[in-house]
């Protein structure tokens, strides 16, 4: 996929989302007017409505705008989106605070460490361990007996 | 007066209280430092530790908290591209650049010196001229204080991102997300979807540390990953560092280079600071703006350029004292952190305002003592501090990454130990990562976050004192002054992309 083509899906996708938003989100999710003052769908109304706009132009500009002579390569790999790597570091993170509920802050927090390290690229079993312990203990002491925060 | 004022800085350099402003001071860098602790919350940590303090001592050591946090804040910014405060985001274009060419300490040293330079500036106004500053910002009424913040935003939608466009639609989503929560009118639920959680509105943190501090761990991680083989596996640094005398130490050519965008972006700190509101964010990104345009060579901001990271860091650290000018003449707090204050100065007995001058004249003057100490203190502690920065980002990344992570995620809880705003933090790192995918400025986002509440504020009070009436805005010059160059500035930016565009 081209650059211009993926901005061009980008553009699309907002103003399709803001369609969507002007016509069902936000007459269903905000308060009815009161009667006084200003509504609540105001501002929502008027920036949903200007995001919408934008994303026209833009789209226009490219489709129908002087062709440019960048953004017709193939997307370079700094700029596609690596959707495997993002999620393997967001669902330890997801699964944290349940896990904490479940186990307690220190090995769970343990357990976290050692997998994140692990998705990070560390390979050194003691190091692992060290680092772990280290840390967890660290802010466990420090939230509990430092700044008398209760924990989750 | 003399006398008092004497008085004054005598009890603040009692040795006890120098050093309460000393320890405020190094925690607030610490803290500063920390992805998701910034200046008002460690003072909001620390308030309960002042109750046993004298209050010149209370004050002095949470004021130099604020200070510490403010440098602090830009330390994670300009050595891994973390900022640790959203005010940071600005030093991190040009300070992680030059980190990348060697030159990290050289970019600390520049971060610092701003820093000492535009809180010195900022607390010298304070002193001498707090009174009539603090009155010019009582003439803004709603409809100024709407104009300005369309500017404010329209300035910083076109930083960060080639596309004004994109910078708009970006501080656009900003803006909708910070309507989220109890509509100020009604004061029913908007866009909760029934999540009882969201109800108090979404906190500036989890939004900070995710967009500004784990999507940027995620995208370096994943760069680090494709590099893998050529930087030598696991045991890879974050960062080298050169031992040449000229990329770490910042010579006088070079730091006479910078003094006007300090003392401009000094003063733009201070006059944003004045006005309650605003914030630091505001003024860093519009001071950096500003030097960019003042500059000869433009194109050099984003590659490592010294003056980028001077007029950032002492445009913020200018408004930490600046945004006590309206607390002290009026009562008003500035923004988060002095309305923190206003708590402590309560605990101690003392109601900030104009009574103060006159009840309190002794105690105001050990307060401006200990402003300007912090200030030096700030220069002590961030100088010899600069080597053990440098020395913890020699530890290898696939230690320090995770380690980091954990912070952002625990530094989220922090905020109001709900584990609600962890989901948040995730939830805004994923939609950060988007956003750096495609080229729209996380920034702007940011930025249109904060702004909302006192932009939806003034434009509800103008629409109703205006009794609905459209032409009202015709009736006030500032207002329309600031409108127009608004419009001026997105049409010249319109001109100048479609130039570009032609030319390419």
């Amino acid at each position: 996929m081209t650059k211009q083509k993926r901005d061009n899906l980008v553009s699309a996708g907002i103003a399709a989302a803001s369609v969507v938003f002007l016509l069902w989100v936000i007459p269903t999710f905000t308060p009815p007017y009161p009667g006084y003052g200003v509504s609540a769908a105001l501002l929502p109304n008027l920036i949903v409505g200007l995001i919408l706009l934008l994303s026209l132009v833009s789209l226009g500009v490219n489709l129908f705008g002087p062709q440019k002579n960048t953004g017709q390569e193939e997307l370079p790999d700094e700029d596609k989106v690596h959707l495997g790597r993002l999620f393997s570091f967001l669902l330890p993170c997801l699964l944290l605070f349940p896990a904490i509920k479940l186990a307690g802050f220190i090995p769970s927090g343990i357990v976290f460490m050692l997998l994140i390290q692990f998705f990070c690229g560390q390979r050194k079993p003691v190091t692992m361990v060290l680092v772990a312990v280290c840390s967890v203990g660290f802010m466990y002491a420090l939230m509990r007996f430092g700044l008398k925060i209760p924990m989750p | 007066m003399l006398e008092l004022m004497l008085a004054g800085f005598i009890d603040a350099i009692h040795p006890l209280n120098l050093l309460f402003v000393f320890a405020g001071v190094t925690g607030g860098v610490v803290m500063g430092a920390t992805p998701g602790i910034n200046g008002p919350m460690a003072i909001a940590l620390c308030i309960p530790l002042t109750y046993y303090m004298s209050p010149i001592a209370a004050i002095g050591f949470l004021v130099g908290l604020n200070k510490g946090a403010f440098y602090g804040g830009s330390i994670a910014a300009v050595l891994i591209n973390t900022p640790g405060t959203p005010e940071a985001a600005a030093t991190s274009w040009d300070g992680y650049p030059l980190s990348l060419q060697g030159k990290g300490e050289k970019a600390l040293r520049m971060a610092l010196f701003g820093s000492v330079s535009g809180d010195f500036f900022a607390t010298m106004v304070l002193i001498l001229v707090a009174a009539p500053l603090a009155a010019v910002a009582l003439y803004m009424g709603p409809p100024e204080i709407f104009a300005l913040v369309c500017l404010a935003m329209t300035i910083i939608a076109g930083l960060g991102t080639q596309s004004l466009v994109r910078g708009l639609i970006a501080a656009g989503f900003g803006i909708l997300v910070g309507t989220v929560g109890i509509e100020p009118v009604s004061a029913l639920p908007r866009f909760t979807f029934g999540v009882y959680q969201l109800e108090r509105g979404i906190e500036l943190i989890p939004i900070g540390i995710g967009m500004l501090a784990f999507s940027e761990i995620i995208i370096q991680l994943e760069r680090r990953y494709r590099d893998s083989k050529k930087e030598g596996g696991a045991d890879a640094c974050l960062l080298a560092f050169s031992t040449k005398r000229e990329d770490r130490f910042i010579s006088w050519q070079e730091f006479r280079s910078t003094i006007r965008t300090i003392l401009r972006s000094s003063v733009a700190g201070t006059v944003v600071g004045a006005m309650p509101g605003l914030g630091a964010p505001v003024a860093s990104f519009f001071a950096y703006d500003q030097a960019k345009k003042r500059s000869k060579t433009p194109e050099e901001f984003g590659k490592g350029k010294l003056e980028g990271i001077a007029a950032s860091e002492s445009a913020n650290s200018a408004v930490c004292a600046s945004s006590l000018i309206p607390l002290f003449t009026l009562g008003i707090p500035g923004n988060v952190a002095a309305a923190l204050l206003i708590g402590a100065f309560v605990v101690h007995g003392m109601i900030p305002g104009p009574l103060m001058f006159e009840k309190n004249a002794q105690f105001i003057y050990s307060i401006y003592c200990s402003l300007l100490l912090a200030n030096v203190f700030l220069l002590v502690v961030g100088r010899a501090g600069l080597k053990g920065f440098c020395k913890i980002l020699q530890t290898p990344a696939v230690i320090l990454y995770p380690i980091i992570i954990f912070t952002c995620i625990m530094g989220s809880y922090l905020g109001a130990y709900n584990p609600f705003d962890v989901l948040l933090m995730l939830f805004f790192s994923f939609i950060a990562y988007f956003m750096k995918k495609f080229d729209f400025s996380h920034i702007s986002f940011i930025i249109g976050f904060i702004l909302t509440p006192i932009w939806e504020t003034s434009l509800q009070q103008v629409v109703i004192s205006s009794q609905h009436d459209p032409y009202m805005f015709l009736t006030r010059p500032v207002a329309m002054g600031l409108l127009a160059i608004t419009a001026f500035i997105v049409f010249k930016t319109a001109r100048g992309s479609m130039r570009k565009e032609s030319k390419a």
